[in-house]
């Protein structure tokens, strides 16, 4: 009798805590597939991570949410900067009013306004050699003084954040000057990057070591609740200051209600809840019992879409959209230039030539990714949609002609080549993929499954043969992608091909200081077309995104550097409240 | 006994020395570069460089052995190289979830095993005894994932009896999170622990003193509560208590497909991140748990046969 009362008791207790769906409030949901590392931008290095902390922080740009090509336009900054003749002088200015959200760390826990001194000290954080930042790179080797200071401060006890750094220079209290060290056109991008978000000195100082706990920004959303593993919920900031929906957008979104909020005060929603979902049966799950607006889909594609790519009838009934947008991104088997088979153009061209790309496409990305001819994805200058790389196609005959005249007739004389890989399920896949298309031209290939640490350990220290890896953009231009292929970028850097062409190296240094212009676009082209013959990768794809979104989501558009894009984003609650039934 | 308890509690110095040492050789010779890891895709040289100076990677083997020495002793292990988090409160958030996940799942799946084990060894030889025997190694047979993705899907999702995914802080509030891993941990537990205990009960059952007892004309019932249960408890406490550091340290696909943020994916994580620190102190609070235990299970020989003595 007592064990029946307590398995009642606990049945009781099951069913009466489960949670009823919200109507009343603006509330987002929304999964991150994987886990935060905190809130300190500087250490900002994940997409993931990337999205929570930009609903906190904000930088001095972001990218229009609706515009593509990927326009830069002001956020905390007034304007875009104006650049000196040189290339080297930056001047920025901010808006005023700005304020950091209220936090203890701030006299009578009122936040204050943001201020020029605000956004040096932040830079002066991404530099601190005591701190580590994963984002150091940003600004490595690019601001006056900055490396100098850097390296100073190395040998030091505790670095000094009052000396003055020649590069930075406060003009007044909302304007500040940037001086760099060589014109780098891509370093306003770098100011959209989480980062260099913007981070208050009090906040830096009152929570020490517990600082990524404890954000303090100017962001439209307060961290309310913070569970590194299980969930994050974040309440619209009160003294957001004005910040307006876009009236404008690209062509075609007025058709698709994207514009339906334009001039509206941002943020759309009151409250924000983030699930961190890493299981992909879960994900899915949750979406489709209306608990999450939002998922994006990274593998198991046909759970939403058929052959044609198209969202599934039963998915549709509910009201469930499918967006199926390019990435900027790159997948590839990298050589390695300094093993001598691999060497031989010859070899790596008929390895590229013997892989079927039409077939993988269809294994691995439901039809959906478009075939990589180089390294630059479309959607960046430097692309050009007609040009085919000549060993892309899937040409066994030339192949095999190949690999005789480079010695190895039919594969013979050739080692086993091993390539490394991650130890994941769809990884080892793609490989055994890859060495059935060896296999046709006599080459053996064999799968070294790595957990990600050795990975990058043998690629760092050059002990590999081939290796596969994605590229995802960091900001939208091309120098993101060639600088894999710049030779001083070689192991440990990005270069994990090891590839080394002075002509393209000459290019790679003359392209990237200059702005934008026919001029860089054909310099970008060039570069793009000389990498393709010479083959350093087996090219595989440029991915498309795949997200899915539930009828009463509005403003979805993808978006590849969508740090900031939650603010944008609203929930129908008569449409939820309608579908709901039907969940 | 309680000289026999601090001799062992003694031993847990060259044990953890020796862990430690373990783990240390093991992520100097096998794991990949932390600082490659942990400045992310677009680290330099330079940068890496400066960072295992920082993290004490350019010391001597030696002094970084005693760091390690000295944080196992300490039970300092500072912070997370990867998250940046303190490891001991990363250790304290993730333990209450998978505590509260293993907890219960584990004291209802032993009782649950002992309380059929008996039946099955009262009725042994018979229909009832084959048919719980077959359910057990057909159980037993199929994957922990196969339970997890089923029971995920029809349970939580299609019937809507249980939440999908999650987890909150704080009693009751947990309890619908983790009802359903609770389930699925009870029924993968089970197929072992009944065939065990049945074994064990089994042993006992054609000893002389349960002749004894029936010709005494004990009923059968109580020969086997009173009499055999007690005789056989030895290695049922030993094979219940050396599972309980398995508790805290987590049930890592359960916690990974409800989303419970346990134990069971640090550990995971900080492999996949070379986060040493984590890694360090998991293994050491590992061993830590396991003597503290297995010293438990011995103590616990005593209460349950009085002529074992600890010396």
């Amino acid at each position: 009798m007592k064990f029946a009362s307590l398995c009642l008791i606990f049945a009781l207790l099951v069913s009466g805590c489960s949670k009823e769906q919200n109507f009343d409030e603006r509330e987002l949901h929304l999964i991150s597939l994987e886990k935060i590392f905190g809130f300190d931008p500087i250490h900002v290095s994940d997409r993931y991570s990337g999205n929570e902390n930009g609903k906190v922080y904000e930088g001095l740009f972001e990218f229009h949410p609706l515009k593509r090509p990927y326009e830069l336009v002001p956020n905390l900054a007034e304007s875009l900067p104006t650049v000196s003749e040189d290339g080297l002088t930056y001047v920025f200015k901010l808006k005023k009013g700005v304020l950091f959200h209220d936090s203890p760390c701030f006299k009578d826990g009122i936040g204050r306004e943001l201020i020029a001194d605000d956004v040096i000290f932040s830079l002066k954080r991404l530099a601190d050699p005591k701190l580590s930042a994963k984002g150091w790179w940003v600004l490595d080797g690019k601001v006056a003084g900055l490396n100098e200071w850097r390296e100073k401060h190395a040998a030091l006890e505790s670095s000094n954040y009052e000396e003055e750094i020649s590069g930075l220079k406060k003009i007044d209290s909302h304007s500040f000057q940037v001086t760099l060290t060589k014109p780098f056109p891509q370093f306003q991008y770098s100011l959209a990057m989480p980062y260099t978000f913007i981070v208050a000195k009090e906040a830096v100082t009152h929570f020490g070591k517990e600082f990524l706990n404890h954000p303090v920004g100017t962001g439209p959303f307060h961290l309310e609740k913070f569970e590194q593993g299980n969930q994050i919920i974040y309440t619209k900031n009160p003294k957001f200051r004005e910040k307006f929906y876009p009236a404008e957008g690209a062509e075609g979104d007025d058709k698709l209600g994207l514009l339906a909020d334009a001039g509206k005060r941002i943020p759309l929603v009151d409250r924000v809840v983030v699930d961190i979902l890493p299981e992909t049966q879960t994900q899915w799950l949750n979406f489709q019992k209306g608990k999450a607006d939002l998922l994006e889909l990274k593998s198991n594609y046909e759970r939403a879409m058929d052959k044609k790519n198209e969202v599934h009838q039963e998915l549709k009934s509910k009201g469930i959209r499918l967006f199926t947008d390019p990435m900027l991104d790159v997948t590839f088997f990298a050589f390695n230039y300094e093993n001598p088979i691999l060497k031989d153009r010859r070899v790596r061209q008929a390895m590229s030539l013997a892989y079927d790309r039409a077939e993988a496409n269809k294994l691995f990305y439901n039809n959906s990714a478009f075939e990589a001819q180089s390294v630059i994805p479309p959607g960046l200058n430097g692309y050009r949609k007609e040009f085919k790389n000549p060993y892309t196609k899937l040409d066994l005959s030339q192949a095999r002609k190949l690999l005789a005249d480079a010695g190895y007739p039919n594969g013979k004389g050739l080692p086993e080549i091993t390539v490394q890989t991650r130890s994941e399920t769809v990884a080892r896949q793609q490989i055994e993929h890859f060495a059935k298309c060896m296999e046709k031209i006599g080459i053996k290939v064999q799968a070294g499954m790595n957990t990600w640490p050795e990975l990058i350990k043998k690629v760092t220290t050059k002990q590999h043969q081939l290796y596969t890896m994605a590229w995802g953009a960091d900001y939208p231009d091309a120098e993101n992608f060639l600088g894999l292929v710049f030779c001083p970028n070689q192991s440990p850097g990005s270069n994990g091909a090891n590839y080394c062409n002075p002509d393209f190296d000459a290019l790679f240094r003359q392209a990237t200081i200059l702005q934008d212009s026919p001029e860089r676009t054909a310099f970008y082209e060039k570069m793009n077309e000389m990498v393709a013959i010479d083959v350093p990768w087996v090219f595989g794809f440029h991915r498309t995104e795949v997200n899915v979104t539930q009828a009463w989501l509005k403003n979805f558009k993808h978006m590849e550097f969508n740090h900031t894009q939650v603010q944008y984003l609203g929930v129908d609650l008569e449409v939820k409240k309608e579908l709901s039934k039907k969940f | 006994m309680t000289k026999y308890i601090l001799r062992r509690l003694f031993y847990m110095i060259p044990v953890l020395m020796g862990v430690s040492l373990i783990i240390f050789l093991l992520f100097n010779l096998i794991a990949g570069d932390p600082t490659a890891v942990l400045l992310g895709k677009n680290a330099t040289a330079r940068q890496m460089a400066e960072l295992r100076e920082q993290l004490g990677l350019n010391k001597s083997l030696f002094a970084q052995y005693l760091d390690v020495l000295k944080s196992a002793f300490t039970f300092d292990f500072g912070r997370s190289w990867a998250t940046k988090q303190e490891i001991t409160y990363m250790i304290k958030q993730g333990a209450y979830p998978s505590l509260c996940l293993t907890i219960p799942a584990f004291v209802i799946s032993t009782v649950l095993s002992l309380l059929i084990s008996l039946v099955v060894a009262f009725y042994r030889g018979k229909g009832i005894d084959l048919f719980i025997r077959f359910m057990c190694i057909a159980g037993m047979s199929i994957s922990a994932l196969a339970y997890i993705l089923a029971f995920q899907y029809f349970f939580a999702f299609k019937m809507g009896w249980f939440e999908i995914s999650g987890f909150e802080y704080g009693f009751p509030d947990f309890i619908p999170y983790i009802a359903l891993p609770a389930i699925i941990w009870i029924l993968l537990s089970l197929g072992p622990d009944v065939r065990f205990f049945r074994t064990v009960i089994l042993d006992e059952i054609y000893q002389d003193y349960v002749r004894t007892a029936r010709a005494k004309g004990l009923s059968e019932i109580s020969i086997l509560l009173k009499h055999v249960l007690r005789n056989a408890m030895i290695p049922i406490i030993t094979y219940v208590v050396i599972q309980i550091p398995y508790l805290i340290l987590g049930a890592l696909l359960l916690e990974s497909f409800f989303s419970i943020p346990g134990l069971g994916g640090i550990t995971l994580n900080a492999l996949n991140s070379s986060d040493f620190p984590v890694i360090k102190a998991m293994a050491i609070l590992s061993s830590v748990i396991y003597i503290v235990f297995s010293l438990v299970s011995d103590v616990l020989y005593t209460f349950a046969d009085p002529r074992v003595k600890l010396k």
